[in-house]
Parts: structure tokens; C-alpha cells; sequence
């Protein structure tokens, strides 16, 4: 099975290793988002999306999490 | 014909050219040697007591390589030492080179080794009194010198050691030759690999260090690409004292939450603050310590943005000049024996040094402030003193001058600063004033322009003081991601990680540029890059493990000190390597796959212009016609038959993306190179503003 975003071979959750580790960081980096600006997921992934710091997988991941409308917490693990 | 005395004399053999004329004319009676020629070789011949006959090398001229022919296979584990033309296409001079050595050895009855007293240069004096000079290497005696200036290179024939150094060889052999069973194992199964698979030839390579290395730079571009920013916020009060603002900074230099620095904020507006407490520290700046190789490589890079390899090359350029010591050192220590006094008494010829070291040679004593590194055959990086000859290239004078001026430094006292904190209460909020300040340069008066501290000078102020708060200013920020490694920052890594030698971790750099697993000057891993290390860590752990390369490296650091033998070393390598090739073998089809992809995208890259402007979502790339062979840029939509937007390159030369855009019109641009010409950036737009201005400026300047 490919990865939900890359060619390449993805792992049980259905991203690469790569784009699972950007996932991670998302899903880590939420709660400081949450707690300094009172966002929901879906604005904190809006902003990550625009945000230039934001490294180039992250984005990919947060892209594709704001078009497919997944949750938060369906992939973690 | 080689010049033949009806005499015996003594042969002396150098690294390179420029220290073969540099020798020979230091030995010479006269001071004149006489510069002969064999088939295009250079040599010298000079007259003392005897006669001396000086020939250099071309640096290394033997190499190690397989005992069996041919390029496709591996494992390969058995290997000899061969002359490079023999192992390497387009070394046919090395023959002629070698010739005319073994010739000039025929009629010798004294032979001296007096190439660079390090691992490279021992293997390169080595070899030639070996397989050049058949056998005279148990009979040969051993110059050893830092410098290349007549003193220097006089006391060290007067006092030239009875034999080479057999321990330093065997440490140069083992890892010229560990480090080819890597190289060339690891290499050829990752190229035919690639190879097998896609039927299209690439060179891929890796080595004991190479892997490592380039292991750090994918965790660091992992790290990058899967960064996400944390917002937070920082206030700063501007403060009017004395008719001038300054800036004063929030006690908590992060606030985490929008909440509360708006509360801060509101809180302070428009109040007025009174300063509290303030805190006046004196403190000392030691001198700098002298530079080894990896220090000048890194300020050179700081300071004038040159990569760790040219740095070393232009610091070989001045050492070859007699105008710097040795370079290739890792010690940080200056022995009184190199004479401080004389050299800063010849420096002071120099108009801009006159006065620092006329300073300098009133001390006292001199002593030097070193560092805590040694090299047991050189000392740190000095100025000999001697002038320079000829007019020096800016980036020549630049490391002579950066030399020079540490040099001077190292003997400076130490400079004594002061900082100043100033504690302003705005309504119970505490916001911090800083000022820096030296009150005696000491040492930096010597470093002059390379000194990097910042003065920020404060009016005088007393505790109780109101001060008028003209502004509060909230800054929304986010934390960054890692930085990028670069050429500088990297070699400072491998040093740290203890991976590599000083000789060799330049080149090392150069090597993953050159085999496109990086690009950029802050290194950015290519998707090629990525697979080989990916393909590496998956089949071969072991060969890009931080553990095992460093315990490879001190073992063959213990060979220079007679603390293990090189066959062990070897066998060591072996052992390692045998299950990785087998590994390697057994899954060469996946492997070939992988990387072949990973080449096709990485090709796809390297000729990607930028975003189409006629369409707006394909991508403009580098297309070779099949039908006329010739090169031109098109858009990647049009095998979707959406856009058919194409543009003529130059045939000749070589065109590079820049990533950049026409500052013109928006277009992406590339730059041109053609030989012997300056390159040139390329806009494709026909209708570009900035080609329209051109053609009107010509038209004006024909018109006149």
C-alpha cells in the first residue's frame, strides 16, 4: 500500500514513515496552538498551511488532512 | 634526458612542485638552484656540500586498487597499491612522472623523504622510496618542518630524522585502504544496483564517512520538513532617556498565550516606568586561540562565506608561498621555537601591522593564549613572517591577513567589557534595558575588522529614575525550525563527531554536492540523497552507524601510536562488510528500483525551472528533443495537452536553474555558462520589461 500523500510504501496508519513523523508533529503541536490561540483543529491546520516556517511535509499532511476532513485523533498510532 | 652528474647525490622527494623549489632553493649554497626538466618534469638541482637533486610529486601518485580487473562485480576484499595511471583513466602523466623519479633514483646514494609530515604526505613519500625508488624506503631519512621558509627548511636538513615515520605510513595505509573496501563495496553494489535495474548508468557512492555524514544531514532535513511552528508572543517597551529611544525588553522573553500578553499590554499603555535596580558587570574576554585547519575553516566561512574546501585550498596556495605554516594541523598550540619575536619584527614591514605589532614587541614576554589541541607533527596555524612575492589574490590576502591578525591576537590581553542591565518597572511589569560596552580592547584592537561584538552604549542613568514609556509593542512570533546545516557548519559536526580527518572532511562535503545528494549552500538533502540513506539504514545499518565508524577511527588512530596493528584494522573491515555485501546482493532488485526512481526524480529536479507563467500549474522543465537532439524548455502540461508553452535555450554551455525570479516580470529564471564567457541569468519572457529596456539602452548608446 502507497502512502496517502507520497509513492512511497506506506505503514499500517497509511502514511510513509516521512509523512508519519510530520503527522506526529501536527498532532503534538496542537495543544500549545490550542492553548495560545483557542483555535479548532481546523483553523490550527488553516494556519500551519500558511504558515512559511512550517516544514514542506507538514504542509503536505495538513493539506490533506483539511481536504479529506480527517480528525485529529482517526490515524494516531 | 635526465641530468647526470658522474657524482652520487642525495634525491629528495617533495609533496608538490612549489615545495620542491622552495627546498631546493633553501639548500642550495647560492640560494639559486637550477630548475631542470625530464618528459615535462619538473626538478631542481642544487649544490651544497653534495649534490642535491629535489624532485616533487603531484600529491599522491599511487593509489590502492582491486588485484582483478573490471568494474562490475563485488565483494571485493583483496587489493594492492598500483600506480594511478595504471587504476585511473586520464592519469597518464603520472607514468612519465614516475619515470623520471625512478631514473633520478638510479644514480642517488641518499634519499630523503621531506614531503608534508602528515598521513598524506608520509604515504605519498612512502610510496615513491618504495615502488619509485625500488626499496629505498628502509634507508631513507625524513625532513620534518611546518614551514616552508629557508630557516626553517635549513635546520630541518641539518636536523633530519634517521628514518621515516613507519607508524604514521602504516596509519596512512590502513586508512587509505579501509576506506577503499568501503567505498569501492558499498559504491558498486548501490551503481549497479541502479544500473541492472533502469539500464542507464549513474555513479552513486558512499563510504565509511560519507555515510555518517550524510546521515546527519537527512535526520536534520527530517527534523525541517516535518517542523510545525509554536506561536508565542514578545513585548518591548521603547523608552525615551535623554532625547534618544531605546528598546527595552520584557522580563519573560516568551509568553505563550495571546491572552495573556494582551493583558500585559494593556496593562502597560500609556503608563510611565521608574527604573528599579541596575546591574553593572565587568567581565574578561580571553584572547582567541590559534587556529588548527577546522577553526580557519569555519571564521573563513563566517566571515567571507567561503566553503571549508576552498578555504583549505587557498590556505595550501600561502603555505606553498612560505607565507603561512603548515595548515593541515589540528593543534591549537604555539611552541616558542617558531620565534614570535622575528616574525612580528617581519610583519612589521607591513603598513597596517606596523603599529599592532610595534605594541606587541614591547611586551615583556609574549605568550601565546592556546587551546587545549595538539597535532604531534605540527603546530597551529601561523604567519612565517615572510611577505608575500606577488600580488595575492583577495581571497589569498583575506586568509593571510585573517592569519596574521590571529596571530597577533593570541598574544593580546585579554579585553574587558562591561554589561549594564536596567531594571524598569511599567505598572508592576518588569522590562529590561541591556547595554554592552568595552572599556579596554585589548586583543580586539589586534583582530581589528573580524571582531564580532556589538557596542550598544547607554546615557547615564540612576536607580529611581521615571522614565518616559513612549511605546508598548506586541510582536506575534513562532519558533523556528532547525537550521540548515552548511558546508562550515557541518565539518564542525564531523569534527565533534570525530569522524573523518582534517585531510579528508572538505572533500567529503564536496563529494555528496558533487554526487547531488545536497544542493545549496545551506544543504538542502535531495530526494536522492534520501534513498541512498534510506537504502543504507534499511540493508546495511551498520555501515552509516555513528558507533562503529568513530571505534573504526580510533583504532586506526591507535596505529600512529603503535597501539594496534593494520592487518587487525583491516581484518575489522572486513568482517563488517562481508554480510552487508551479501545483504546488498541479495536484495539488489528492490534496491535498484528505489534508487533508480529516486535518480529519475532527482534528474526531473535538477532540470526543473519553476512554475509555468502561461499556465499556472504545470512546471517548466529542460527537454532534450529526440528528433534533433537539441535542448529547449517546455511546459510538463503539455503531454496533458493543456499548455504549449516552450522557449529556445542556448545549445552551448551548461544552464542551471536558479530558483529565482526575473525581477522583471515574475518569470523563473536560469543561469547560463558558457566557457570563457561570464555566466549570465536568463528570463525566457520575450516580452520581459527589463529585456524591452536593454534593447532601447542599446539603441540609444548606437544612436549616439
Amino acid at each position: 500500500m502507497n502512502c496517502k500523500i507520497c509513492s512511497r510504501e506506506a505503514g499500517e496508519n497509511g502514511y510513509c514513515e516521512l509523512h508519519m513523523k510530520a503527522y506526529e508533529s501536527i498532532v503534538k503541536k496542537y495543544e500549545p496552538w490550542k492553548r495560545a490561540l483557542k483555535i479548532s483543529w481546523k483553523e490550527y491546520l488553516s494556519e500551519i498551511v500558511k504558515n512559511p516556517l512550517t516544514g514542506e511535509w507538514a504542509k503536505e499532511v495538513a493539506e490533506y488532512l483539511i481536504n479529506t476532513g480527517e480528525k485529529q485523533n482517526v490515524t494516531n498510532g | 634526458m635526465v641530468c647526470v652528474s658522474m657524482e652520487k647525490y642525495t634525491l629528495i622527494i617533495t609533496e608538490k612542485p612549489d615545495a620542491a623549489q622552495r627546498i631546493a632553493s633553501a639548500l642550495d649554497a647560492q640560494g639559486k638552484a637550477k630548475k631542470m626538466e625530464h618528459n615535462g618534469v619538473p626538478y631542481y638541482v642544487a649544490k651544497r656540500d653534495k649534490e642535491i637533486i629535489v624532485v616533487p610529486a603531484l600529491g599522491h601518485l599511487y593509489t590502492v586498487a582491486e588485484e582483478r580487473k573490471g568494474r562490475n562485480y563485488y565483494p571485493v576484499f583483496s587489493f594492492k597499491w598500483v600506480p594511478r595511471h595504471v587504476a585511473e583513466k586520464g592519469a597518464k602523466q603520472i607514468r612519465t612522472w614516475l619515470e623520471t623519479i625512478s631514473k633520478l633514483a638510479n644514480d642517488a646514494d641518499m634519499f630523503i623523504d621531506a614531503c608534508d609530515y602528515d598521513i598524506e604526505g608520509s604515504i605519498i613519500g612512502y610510496c615513491l622510496l618504495k615502488y619509485a625508488c625500488t626499496n629505498k624506503e628502509g634507508i631513507s631519512k625524513r625532513m620534518k618542518y611546518s614551514t616552508l621558509t629557508k630557516e626553517e627548511l635549513e635546520k630541518s636538513y641539518a636536523e633530519m630524522l634517521p628514518h621515516l615515520d613507519f607508524a604514521l605510513i602504516e596509519a596512512g595505509r590502513t586508512r587509505h585502504e579501509v576506506d577503499w573496501l568501503y567505498g569501492i563495496n558499498l559504491s558498486r553494489a548501490l551503481t549497479i544496483a541502479a544500473r541492472d535495474w533502469s539500464g542507464k548508468y549513474a555513479t552513486l557512492s558512499t563510504g565509511r564517512v560519507q555515510g555518517p555524514t550524510l546521515r546527519f544531514l537527512v535526520a536534520r532535513e527530517k527534523a525541517i520538513r516535518c517542523f510545525v511552528p509554536t506561536p508565542y508572543w514578545s513585548i518591548k517597551a521603547e523608552a525615551k532617556i535623554a532625547g534618544s529611544i531605546f528598546e527595552a525588553g520584557y522580563e519573560k522573553k516568551i509568553i505563550e498565550t495571546k491572552m495573556e500578553a494582551n493583558t500585559i499590554v494593556d496593562a502597560c499603555k500609556g503608563k510611565n516606568g521608574e527604573t528599579e535596580k541596575i546591574d553593572v558587570k565587568k567581565f574578561q574576554q580571553s584572547p582567541p586561540m590559534p587556529f588548527d585547519l577546522g577553526a580557519l575553516q569555519s571564521e573563513a566561512y563566517g566571515l567571507f562565506g567561503y566553503t571549508p574546501i576552498r578555504t583549505s585550498n587557498i590556505a595550501q596556495h600561502l603555505y606553498l608561498d612560505a607565507l603561512i605554516s603548515y595548515p593541515r594541523t589540528s593543534s591549537q598550540k604555539l611552541p616558542p621555537a617558531i620565534n614570535y619575536e622575528a616574525i612580528l619584527k617581519n610583519l612589521n614591514k607591513v603598513p597596517e601591522y606596523k603599529k599592532l605589532t610595534a605594541e606587541l614587541l614591547t611586551k615583556t614576554e609574549l605568550k601565546p593564549n592556546e587551546g587545549k589541541k595538539e597535532d604531534s607533527a605540527h603546530p597551529a596555524i601561523y604567519p612565517t613572517g615572510n611577505l608575500p612575492e606577488r600580488v595575492l589574490e583577495t581571497s589569498e590576502r583575506n586568509i593571510w591577513d585573517l592569519v596574521v591578525r590571529r596571530f597577533m591576537a593570541v598574544f593580546g590581553e585579554p579585553a574587558i567589557r562591561q554589561s549594564i542591565k536596567v531594571c524598569i518597572n511599567v505598572n508592576g511589569h518588569r522590562f529590561y534595558l541591556r547595554g554592552r560596552q568595552t572599556l579596554r580592547e585589548g586583543w580586539l584592537r589586534f583582530y581589528g575588522p573580524y571582531v564580532r561584538s556589538e557596542e550598544v552604549l547607554l546615557p547615564s542613568i540612576e536607580e529611581g529614575q521615571a522614565i518616559n514609556i513612549k511605546k508598548v509593542i506586541l510582536e506575534d512570533k513562532f519558533t523556528k525550525p532547525p537550521s540548515r546545516y552548511n558546508p562550515s557548519s557541518l565539518l564542525k559536526k564531523m569534527e565533534e563527531a570525530e569522524i573523518g580527518t582534517k585531510a579528508t572532511r572538505a572533500g567529503i562535503i564536496q563529494t555528496l554536492y558533487d554526487r547531488k545528494y545536497v544542493r545549496d549552500e545551506r544543504m538542502i538533502v535531495t530526494d536522492l540523497g534520501f534513498e541512498v540513506l534510506e537504502v543504507l539504514k534499511k540493508y546495511c545499518p551498520t555501515v552509516v552507524s555513528m558507533k562503529l565508524t568513530k571505534e573504526l577511527e580510533e583504532k586506526m588512530n591507535k596505529i600512529q601510536i603503535n597501539g594496534e596493528k593494520r592487518e587487525n584494522v583491516l581484518l575489522d573491515a572486513v568482517e563488517i562488510l562481508k554480510p552487508v555485501a551479501e545483504e546488498l546482493k541479495g536484495k539488489e532488485k528492490i534496491i535498484g528500483e528505489q534508487l533508480s526512481n529516486a535518480i529519475k526524480r532527482a534528474r526531473l529536479e535538477e532540470g526543473t525551472i519553476g512554475i509555468c507563467p502561461i499556465c499556472n500549474t504545470g512546471k517548466l522543465v529542460m527537454i532534450y528533443s529526440r528528433r534533433t537532439g537539441k535542448r529547449f524548455v517546455g511546459c510538463t502540461n503539455y503531454f496533458k495537452g493543456l499548455c504549449k508553452a516552450s522557449f529556445p535555450l542556448p545549445q552551448k554551455g551548461t544552464v542551471r536553474p536558479l530558483g529565482t525570479n526575473c525581477r522583471g516580470c515574475g518569470w523563473p529564471t536560469v543561469q547560463v555558462r558558457i566557457k570563457g564567457r561570464r555566466p549570465w541569468t536568463l528570463c525566457f519572457n520575450p516580452k520581459c520589461p527589463l529585456k524591452e529596456e536593454r534593447r532601447k539602452r542599446i539603441e540609444l548608446q548606437n544612436m549616439q
